[in-house]
């Protein structure tokens, strides 16, 4: 028979199970809810991975066109300096032949002054140094001398800015890296969530094999970054020579 | 003896660049390599290569391995190596300093910069080349 003791045990267990059952009655409007929020959910990360696998997709056509940008400018830069060479191959030709000119033009000079000694007419000297100043050609020759040089000296400068070329080539290859590595995260993402691999995909990236770059490359024409490196030059080549005078006595 | 450049860059561009400096300044000597290892075969080939110009960054061998594999060869150690490049952090000039580079060049260089350092380069190998 049961005590009383025992029966106040089980109705206080009775109580505990009432507990439970209204708190799961509590409950049970929450995991519904739960429910209808995975079920709103689901297609809204099918979406959102849908988007992402998308995206990643694209990526691929975004770096192979900006590798296709660098080749451009290098397919153009190429092309520039081959007409710069012709230029500069024209100008010395021209260089030449107005140097050739001058000496010739003074050699006429000394001729016919030359001449005047031997001229057996009265004012022969004024008359050639009259023919002479009215067809000399010295002045103008020596104008287009200059002109060349400032014409070789332009060549030379468009040859140095095409520097920019390989410069803006490491900033893109900088980019192309980024954009890879992005990539490479967006498609393990996709394939922790549907195991799908992005990168079996037809699109993918392709870099030139062994590329290298600078990714602080800039163009500046200014001297301070070289003035910067020479100043660490010397001062460690000077800290490098302490030392090895320090070595060598120590 | 004139000098023979070694100019080694994996770009066709600055290769050209330096050349023409290089002429205008009154050299007319050099032959190319594209990498670090191609310029190794080019100098161990030819030994009247007897001054390098490089880049750092390039595929292969890299400038800075170039210097190191150059310094560490009996028969071309001594040969000046003028750096040019567009790295120009203080850990990397060290880093070259280190390597046994002659002089370093900051990109985008002008021809009077390139002179002043080939010159400062032969002056302290007391003209030997």
């Amino acid at each position: 028979m049961m005590s009383v003791e025992n029966m106040s045990q089980l109705f206080a267990k009775l109580n505990d199970l009432k507990k439970v059952f209204s708190y799961g009655e509590r409950l049970i409007p929450v995991i519904h809810s739960l429910g209808e929020f995975m079920k709103e959910t689901v297609p809204l990360l099918e979406n959102i991975n849908k988007s992402i696998a998308e995206s990643t997709s694209k990526i691929p056509r975004a770096s192979n066109q900006i590798q296709s940008v660098t080749s451009a400018t290098e397919l153009a830069t190429t092309e520039i300096l081959d007409l710069v060479d012709v230029l500069n191959a024209d100008l010395d030709s021209i260089q030449k032949c107005t140097s050739d000119c001058l000496e010739k033009e003074k050699d006429k000079e000394d001729f016919l002054r030359s001449l005047i000694p031997n001229l057996q007419k009265e004012n022969a000297k004024a008359f050639v140094e009259d023919f002479l100043e009215k067809n000399r050609l010295s002045s103008n020759l020596n104008s287009v001398v200059d002109r060349i040089k400032k014409m070789k000296d332009d060549t030379n400068s468009i040859t140095l800015s095409l520097q920019v070329q390989d410069i803006t080539s490491q900033q893109l290859a900088t980019v192309n890296h980024l954009i890879e590595s992005v990539q490479d995260k967006l498609a393990s993402l996709i394939e922790d969530f549907d195991n799908t691999n992005i990168n079996d995909s037809n699109d993918k990236i392709n870099l030139p094999e062994g590329a290298t770059f600078d990714p602080n490359a800039r163009y500046s024409k200014s001297s301070a970054n070289q003035n910067e490196a020479d100043t660490i030059f010397n001062q460690s080549m000077q800290t490098a020579s302490q030392a090895e005078i320090d070595k060598l006595f120590n | 003896m004139g000098l023979k450049f070694l100019i080694v860059d994996d770009s066709q561009t600055m290769r050209r660049i330096v050349v023409n400096s290089l002429k205008n300044l009154g050299y007319d000597d050099f032959v190319e390599a594209g990498d670090g290892k191609e310029a190794l075969v080019k100098l161990s080939s030819d030994e009247s290569l007897n001054f390098v110009i490089t880049d750092w960054n390039m595929p292969v061998l890299s400038g800075l391995e170039l210097i190191k594999a150059i310094r560490s060869d009996e028969k071309m150690g001594k040969i000046p190596v003028l750096m040019v490049t567009t790295r120009g952090v203080k850990d990397d000039i060290i880093e070259a300093l280190k390597a046994k580079v002659n002089n370093y060049v900051v990109k985008p260089f002008t021809p009077a910069i390139l002179r002043e350092k080939i010159d400062a380069i032969l002056a302290s190998n007391g003209g030997s080349n």
